[in-house]
C-alpha cells in the first residue's frame, strides 16, 4: 500500500508538484484580496491605472475610503501598473474579461487600436455625462450637465470617431521649470529666478562659473533626450509661430507639415525666415547650459543631478512635481517657475517673440468603464464622485496635480501649472511629411543638439534632401490619406444605418451627424490637397502675399472703405 | 430607481455585441451590424447571410440582410470581394427597385468606382456618370442629393480652372433649386473652394459665410460636434484679407473670442484685431495734410 502510494507520488511528482503550487496561488491570492476588503462590503469595485507617482494611489485609497462613508457597502481597490507594460496588461485584462471595472486609458497603444478597444470593451457615456452631477449639489455648479462642470467642457472624454463621451477626465497638467531655491541663492545671490530670458541665461553662465567641492562645474539645467524637447517645445520652437502667417493656406490657423513643404517648394518660406533661425539660436544658447551627452541621458539620470544638488533647473511636468517636491524634502527648497520668455527690447529675439507660449487645457487620467463591469453603475457614480467639484478638488490636491474641474481650487504647489490660455504655437513641422526626411532632419537635429554641426551645416545637409525627396513623400502621404478612405466608408455606412433604423427626432439627429460627417470625410477630404497643388503647379514665386498678410490691393480696399465712412459721417 | 434605470441601459450595452447565434432575424441584423462595428466581419456575415437565407424573397429582412452583406464584402479589410459587393447590391436593386436600400445601393456602386486604386487617384469619367446615374434616376432622394457632392468633389480633386469653373456653375444652380436642402452648407463650401483655386476673394467671403449661416446645428449633439469657431475663423480672416471688410472680420473674431476663449487661436484673433486698428490707423495719418 505504502509502496504504491509512494510509487504514484514518484510517477507524478512534477504534476503533483504543479497543483500544490497552483493551489497555494489561488490561496494567496484570495486571501490577498479578502484581507484588503473591509467588513460590509457586498460591491466591490477595480480601478485600474499606470500613475504611480507620489501621491496618485495614495489619493486614490482616500477617496475610495471617502466615498465609502457615503456608500458603507462599496469599496475599491487599485491595480497600478508600471507604465511600461501597462499597454499589454490592458490588453490581456479587457481580452480575458478580467479587466477592472473602471480603467485608464490612453498609454501604450496606438489610436486606431484604442478605438477598437473603446467600441468593443468599453461603456460610452455620452447620456451620463449630459445629466447633472449628483455631488455637485450644494455647488455652484448643481444641475449643470457633468461635461460643462469641465474647465475643457469634457472635450478630452469626447472620441469623434465613435461619436460618443467614453472616458471621464479627473486632472489636467502642465510643464513649468523647477529650481532649486537653495542652490540659485548659494551660487548666484538671487531670490527668484529672472523671467527674461536675457537675464535667465546670464543667471545660467553664472551657475557655471562656479566649482562644486569636488571641482566640477556646477550644471545650470540638468537635461536628458526626455527633457530637451520640452524646453524647445516651450521656449524656442515656439518662436516660428509667425509662419503661420506665411503658409496657412487653408486658413486653419495652424500650419500642417504639407503646407511647410509646399512654402518651401513655392519660395513662400525657408530656412532663412528670421524666425527658424531664431529658434535654433535660441536653442543652442539653451543647450549650452545643459550637462555634457544629456541626449545619451534618460528622465531619471537627470533628476538625479538635480536631487543631488548638482544642477539648478529641471523641467517636467505636475505628473512628476510631488515626487522632485518629496525628494527635497528637508534638504532644500523646490521652486516652481514659468518658462523665460524674451522681453520686447531684447536684441536678439525681441522682434521675433510675439507672446507667451499657448497651453492646451485639454484634461487628462481619463477612466473608461468596462462592459465586464458587475456593477457599472456604481462604477459611475464612483467617478461622478471624484469628477465632482469637491471631490475632484481633493483628489487633485492630494496628489499636487490640476483639477479638471471648473471652481475647483488649485494647490499652491501647482498654481504656476495653470495653463496659458492665450499665446502662441510651434509652426514648424519640418518632420512631419514623411519617413525619410523625419529620419534625415532627426539626424541632423541630434547632431546640432550636440553641437556636431552648426544651424547652416544643418541645412546645407537638410534642405536638398527636404526639396527634392519631400515632392515624393507628399504624394504619397495624399495616397496614404485616400487609401484610408475606407475606413471612412466603413464608419459611414453604419452611421447609414443606424439614422435608417430610427424615426423621429433620433433620425433627424443622426442624419445630420451623417451629412456632417460625409462632408467633412469624404466630400471635402481633398480639397486642401488640390488646393496645395495648384500652389505646386504655379511654381515658385516671388513677393507673394501670404494668407495672413495685407496686400496693396487689402490696403487700397480699407482706405476707400475708410473714406467711405468718413464721408458718411460717421 | 434612477441608478436601476442605468443599470439597465448599462446591460443592454453590455449584452450587444456578445456571442449567440440564435435569435430575430431583427435581432441578428442587429448583432451583425454590431460585429461589423466592431472588425468581426466573418461573424457579421454569418448573422447577415442566416438572415437572408430564412427570410422571404424581397421582405425588408431579406433586403436589410442583403445590403448588409454587400457593404461587408465592399468595407471589410482584408478580404474585400467587390465583385460579390456588387453582385449583393445589384441584388437589392433587382429585388426592390424603389426601395430606401436599393437606393442606397446605387449610391454604394458608384462609391465603388471612386475607391482609389494603391492610393492613386481613380479615372474622372466613369465616376462623374456613376454618380450622374444616382443623381437622375432619385433626384429628390438623400442618396441623389449626396452623390451630387460626390460627383463636385471628384471634379475639384484635381485643380483644373475649366472644370472648376464648370462646378461653380452646378453648384450655384443647386443653390438656387435646393433652398430647403440639408445639404445647402456643404455646397457653399465647395463654393468657397472653386473660389479660392479661381481667385474670386468677395465670392469666397460671401461663400464662407453662407456656409456658415446654413450650417446644421443638431441640439442633440455634444458641444465638440457643434464646433463652430472654423466657420468663424474662416469667416474673419477671410473678410480680414481677403476683401478687406474689417468690420466683419472684427465681428467674426469678436464672436470667435467670446465663444471659444480657450482656443488656441485667441491669440491670433485678438493680434489681428489690433493690427486692423494699427493699419487703419497708420492709413489715416497718411491720409492727413
Amino acid at each position: 500500500m505504502i509502496s504504491t502510494a509512494w510509487s504514484f507520488l514518484r510517477r507524478n511528482s512534477a504534476l503533483l508538484f504543479v497543483s500544490v503550487v497552483f493551489l497555494w496561488s489561488v490561496f494567496a491570492i484570495v486571501s490577498y484580496r479578502k484581507a484588503g476588503v473591509p467588513t460590509g462590503t457586498t460591491i466591490q469595485l477595480r480601478i485600474g491605472h499606470w500613475q504611480l507617482e507620489a501621491g496618485v494611489r495614495e489619493a486614490f485609497d482616500r477617496m475610495a475610503a471617502e466615498y465609502r462613508k457615503l456608500h458603507p457597502e462599496v469599496s475599491i481597490v487599485q491595480d497600478a501598473i508600471p507604465e511600461s507594460s501597462y499597454g499589454t496588461w490592458m490588453t490581456t485584462q479587457l481580452m480575458g474579461g478580467t479587466a477592472p471595472d473602471m480603467i485608464e486609458v490612453g498609454v501604450s497603444l496606438p489610436y486606431n487600436v484604442l478605438l477598437g478597444y473603446y467600441s468593443r470593451y468599453f461603456v460610452p457615456l455620452t447620456t451620463y455625462v449630459r445629466e447633472s452631477n449628483p455631488y455637485n449639489r450644494g455647488t455652484p455648479l448643481e444641475g449643470v450637465p457633468w461635461f460643462k462642470t469641465y474647465r475643457d467642457s469634457m472635450r478630452s472624454g469626447y472620441v469623434g470617431e465613435i461619436q460618443q463621451y467614453m472616458t471621464v477626465p479627473l486632472a489636467q497638467f502642465g510643464t513649468r521649470v523647477f529650481y532649486n531655491k537653495n542652490l540659485l541663492r548659494k551660487l548666484t545671490g538671487l531670490a527668484e529666478v529672472p523671467h527674461d530670458y536675457r537675464k535667465f541665461i546670464q543667471t545660467c553662465e553664472t551657475i557655471r562659473s562656479h566649482l562644486d567641492e569636488q571641482g566640477r562645474p556646477y550644471t545650470p539645467i540638468t537635461s536628458s533626450g526626455y527633457h530637451a524637447g520640452m524646453w524647445d517645445g516651450f521656449m524656442s520652437a515656439p518662436l516660428t509661430y509667425g509662419a503661420v502667417r506665411r503658409v496657412d493656406f487653408n486658413r486653419d490657423g495652424v500650419v500642417g507639415s504639407d503646407e511647410l513643404f509646399v512654402g518651401f517648394k513655392t519660395g513662400r518660406i525657408g530656412f532663412d525666415f528670421p524666425p527658424f533661425e531664431a529658434r535654433f539660436r535660441m536653442l543652442r544658447q539653451l543647450t549650452d547650459q545643459f550637462q555634457a551627452g544629456f541626449t545619451g541621458l534618460g528622465r531619471d539620470e537627470a533628476v538625479f543631478l538635480f536631487a543631488q544638488q548638482r544642477a539648478v533647473f529641471i523641467t517636467t511636468g505636475t505628473w512628476d512635481a510631488g515626487s522632485l517636491v518629496e525628494q527635497a524634502r528637508g534638504v532644500f527648497e523646490v521652486g516652481i517657475m514659468d518658462f523665460p520668455i524674451p522681453s520686447r527690447d531684447d536684441p536678439e529675439f525681441g522682434a521675433i517673440v510675439q507672446g507667451p507660449v499657448y497651453e492646451n487645457p485639454g484634461a487628462g487620467l481619463p477612466f473608461a468603464i468596462t462592459r465586464t463591469s458587475k456593477h457599472p453603475e456604481v462604477a459611475l457614480d464612483f467617478l461622478r464622485f471624484i469628477g465632482s467639484q469637491k471631490g475632484n478638488e481633493e483628489l487633485n490636491r492630494i496628489i499636487g496635480w490640476i483639477p479638471a474641474i471648473e471652481g475647483a481650487s488649485i494647490s499652491p504647489v501647482v498654481k504656476a501649472f495653470e495653463p496659458h490660455l492665450e499665446g502662441v504655437f510651434p509652426a514648424m513641422p519640418v518632420d512631419g511629411l514623411g519617413g525619410e526626411t523625419s529620419i534625415k532632419w532627426g539626424q541632423q537635429f541630434a547632431l546640432f543638439q550636440v553641437k556636431q554641426t552648426s544651424y547652416e551645416q544643418m541645412v546645407a545637409e537638410f534642405q536638398p534632401f527636404y526639396l527634392t525627396r519631400g515632392t515624393e513623400e507628399l504624394a504619397e502621404a495624399q495616397r496614404n490619406r485616400r487609401r484610408a478612405v475606407v475606413g471612412d466608408e466603413r464608419l459611414l455606412a453604419d452611421a447609414r444605418v443606424r439614422a435608417l433604423a430610427e424615426v423621429g427626432t433620433n433620425a433627424v439627429s443622426l442624419w445630420m451627424k451623417y451629412r456632417g460627417m460625409t462632408t467633412g470625410r469624404l466630400i471635402n477630404r481633398n480639397l486642401v490637397t488640390a488646393l496645395l497643388q495648384q500652389r505646386l503647379e504655379e511654381g515658385v514665386v516671388t513677393n507673394a502675399v501670404g494668407p495672413y498678410e495685407f496686400s496693396p490691393d487689402i490696403v487700397a480696399r480699407v482706405r476707400a472703405r475708410l473714406a467711405a465712412r468718413d464721408k458718411e459721417g460717421r | 430607481m434612477a441608478a436601476a434605470a442605468v443599470a439597465l441601459a448599462f446591460c443592454a450595452g453590455c449584452g450587444a455585441g456578445r456571442g449567440g447565434s440564435g435569435g430575430s432575424p431583427a435581432e441578428r441584423l442587429a448583432r451583425g451590424w454590431e460585429r461589423y462595428r466592431l472588425g468581426e466581419f466573418i461573424l457579421a456575415l454569418k448573422d447577415f447571410e442566416a438572415v437572408a437565407q430564412g427570410a422571404e424573397s424581397g421582405c425588408s429582412n431579406q433586403l436589410a440582410a442583403l445590403y448588409a452583406q454587400a457593404t461587408t464584402w465592399s468595407l471589410r479589410r482584408p478580404d474585400e470581394d467587390k465583385v460579390r459587393a456588387e453582385r449583393l447590391y445589384r441584388e437589392v436593386i433587382a429585388l426592390a427597385p424603389t426601395n430606401d436600400l436599393a437606393v442606397w445601393s446605387w449610391l454604394a456602386l458608384a462609391r465603388m468606382k471612386a475607391a482609389p486604386v494603391g492610393g492613386e487617384i481613380p479615372p474622372l469619367p466613369p465616376q462623374v456618370e456613376a454618380y450622374q446615374e444616382v443623381i437622375d434616376r432619385f433626384p429628390s432622394h438623400p442618396a441623389g442629393e449626396e452623390a451630387f457632392f460626390h460627383q463636385q468633389a471628384a471634379r475639384l480633386e484635381q485643380p483644373d480652372e475649366a472644370r472648376t469653373r464648370e462646378v461653380l456653375a452646378a453648384l450655384e444652380t443647386f443653390l438656387g433649386t435646393h433652398p430647403q436642402s440639408p445639404w445647402r452648407s456643404t455646397a457653399y463650401g465647395l463654393v468657397g473652394h472653386c473660389c479660392a483655386v479661381l481667385g474670386l476673394k468677395d465670392r469666397r467671403l460671401d461663400a464662407a459665410f453662407e456656409a456658415f449661416r446654413s450650417a446644421e446645428i443638431d441640439p442633440a449633439s455634444p458641444p465638440s460636434a457643434r464646433d463652430m469657431s472654423t466657420f468663424y475663423w474662416q469667416v474673419a480672416t477671410l473678410a480680414e484679407f481677403e476683401a478687406g471688410d474689417f468690420a466683419m472680420a472684427r465681428e467674426y473674431y469678436r464672436k470667435f473670442i467670446a465663444e471659444y476663449p480657450r482656443e488656441q487661436r485667441v491669440f491670433v484673433a485678438k493680434q489681428e484685431l489690433k493690427r486692423m486698428d494699427e493699419l487703419e490707423a497708420q492709413i489715416r495719418r497718411q491720409e492727413q495734410p
